[in-house]
């Protein structure tokens, strides 16, 4: 019982980062290849308070994503007004500088050994109802105004910005929003393990949420959780087929790409969540 | 003197990411997209090297001419699988992004599989390891890099100005339809390019694995790359190598500083960056690349 209970639980964990880079990436068209390095900064933020300052959990979860989200705007500033590639280019370089930070303070990190000792608050009820809250709260963000202009900035910037879209402003909005949430991920992290170590956060860890998403489709947040659920699971269960795991949605992806551009689920969303998503415009 | 010997050394770590970074800003000039696979590509190339050198015992030309022949077919394969489909279909720039990530994560992970994250270390290739230039010293590594480098950047430099080879891949980069209609062969002037950034992804690999050693991740090293492309203009060829010399120059530089060290020397680096997309991010080269309507 208690090994699924687990396995539930960092689902929900994968569930929030891969909501998060649905956000970025889905809704808005960006491409962070240090993602895994924003939910370091929430993991260690949080965790340093609490094992440091015994601060209690729900302070040290809205530093944590306080922090991620300085990061996400200084990083933005300079990037985000320009053309995408320097998004993703520029967010590389940052997770390694926040990895070598992460190495070179041992004396406030635990440098290259981890931290250690983080009281395990995350129980597996708090884990699976914030994943089920940052759903909720991405479905609103894209069906908001916000949303649609994300969308209409990822298919065509020019066009977006002459229908008065202010395209620099949505993008950092998605950005900071969505590192929020991989901040949130960081912090329900490192109180669940009670251990974070620069290693987990490298850049193939970003990476694989990238592909996570394409796999259930770019443009359907059902299928990027579906996807979370299914790859964040599966490998847990095939033990055996570890090593093969992401070669295996590699391939999958280029597959997909090539063939399904849009993804197993496409643009399908819930039904449910379209109906509710009707009778609050209607109500507004 | 003990700065002029800086420099020195500078220049040789530069030349080696100049390579990182013309491979980079060979697809970004055509295509128009980052082209993450090359990470991938640089940690199968430094392997396949050091199989290479492992098995039949050879000396460094040899190895990096082999390398670099491997590099060059199995970027044309990565073009082919990754690319061209794409490119038919005349997809949005995000599905090269993913595609180019995939295909970067796949090589990496069959690397992993094959090699498990054991670390290897290329052999000594010179009998003697330093050489004496007056009052400098080199390291005979450092030496072979810094001329390996700086003779193959001369090399595409010819073949891009000088060739209908090189005139072709410009046209390209200026505008596709207009290089077909032309009579280009697109897809075989493509192919080749891949190639070309095959071939220099082995040199770099290989390069990259004597510097540090042999890893599954050596790919992240890529960064420098990156850097360097954004600092000398992205898609600029001559910018990136600018670029890739200045990086190399810095961070040897910041290695001397006391409190900064190897250790943190990426993360000055990357406040530099930041603080240098903001006053110039067009870059040195000048040329600010805006998506075409």
């Amino acid at each position: 019982m208690g090994y699924y209970l687990s396995v539930l639980t960092f689902t929900s964990i994968t569930v929030v980062a891969i909501t998060s880079i649905y956000v970025i990436t889905g809704l808005a068209g960006l491409f962070s290849l240090g993602q895994a390095a924003f939910m370091a900064v929430g993991a260690y933020t949080s965790g340093i308070l609490i094992t440091r300052l015994s601060m209690p959990f729900l302070p040290a979860v809205v530093f944590g994503i306080a922090a991620g989200m300085l990061a996400a705007f200084l990083v933005g500033i300079p990037t985000l007004k320009l053309r995408r590639d320097y998004i993703a280019l520029v967010t590389f370089g940052f997770g390694e500088a926040i990895i070598a930070i992460l190495n070179n303070t041992a004396n406030v990190t635990g440098g290259a050994m981890g931290l250690v000792g983080i009281t395990p608050y995350t129980t597996t009820p708090v884990a699976v109802g914030i994943a089920v809250l940052a759903v909720v709260l991405a479905r609103n963000f894209k069906y908001s105004r916000f949303g649609r202009q994300c969308i209409a900035v990822k298919n065509d910037e020019v066009a977006a910005a002459s229908m008065g879209v202010n395209v620099a402003g949505i993008k950092m909005m998605a950005f900071l929003f969505g590192s929020a949430l991989t901040a949130l991920a960081g912090t329900l992290y490192a109180s669940y393990t009670t251990y974070v170590e620069p290693g987990l956060f490298v850049w193939t860890l970003s990476a694989e949420w990238i592909i996570i998403v394409f796999f259930g489709g770019v443009n359907s947040l059902t299928g990027a959780v579906v996807a979370a659920v299914l790859l964040g699971t599966l490998p847990e269960i095939l033990r055996a087929t570890a090593e093969w795991r992401i070669a295996i949605y590699s391939v999958l992806v280029l597959l997909i790409i090539n063939f399904r551009p849009s993804g197993i689920f496409g643009e399908y969303e819930l039904p449910l969540w379209r109906s509710i998503a009707r009778r609050f415009r209607r109500a507004g | 003197m003990y700065f002029l010997q800086q420099i020195l050394n500078g220049l040789s770590l530069g030349a080696v990411y100049s390579l990182i970074a013309v491979g980079f800003a060979l697809v970004f000039n055509i295509l128009k997209f980052s082209n993450f696979s090359q990470g991938g590509l640089i940690t199968v190339c430094a392997y396949i090297g050091f199989m290479i050198t492992r098995t039949f015992g050879l000396g460094l030309g040899a190895t990096l001419a082999l390398t670099a022949l491997a590099g060059g077919v199995i970027a044309l394969l990565v073009e082919r699988v990754a690319f061209r489909r794409l490119r038919r279909k005349n997809s949005p720039l995000i599905y090269y992004f993913v595609s180019s990530i995939t295909m970067g994560i796949l090589l990496e992970n069959l690397i992993t599989i094959y090699f498990s994250s054991n670390f290897y270390a290329f052999p000594r290739f010179f009998a003697r390891s330093t050489v004496r230039f007056g009052p400098f010293f080199m390291a005979t590594t450092d030496l072979a890099m810094l001329g390996i480098s700086l003779s193959s950047l001369l090399i595409l430099m010819i073949v891009l100005y000088r060739t209908t080879f090189g005139t072709a891949i410009r046209a390209l980069s200026m505008d596709m339809n207009a290089a077909r209609l032309m009579g280009i062969n697109v897809n075989f002037a493509i192919a080749g390019t891949f190639f070309l950034v095959g071939v220099f992804a082995g040199l770099g690999g290989v390069f990259l694995g004597i510097n540090y050693t042999l890893y599954p991740q050596l790919g992240k090293l890529i960064v420098k790359g990156f850097v360097a492309s954004v600092v000398g203009g992205l898609g600029n060829i001559l910018g990136a190598v600018v670029g890739a010399i200045l990086l190399g120059l810095l961070e040897v530089i910041l290695v001397g500083v006391p409190g900064i060290g190897s250790g943190l020397s990426p993360v000055v680096v990357f406040v530099i960056l930041l603080v240098f997309l903001i006053v110039r991010p067009q870059g040195i080269a000048g040329i600010i690349v805006k998506e075409k309507v």
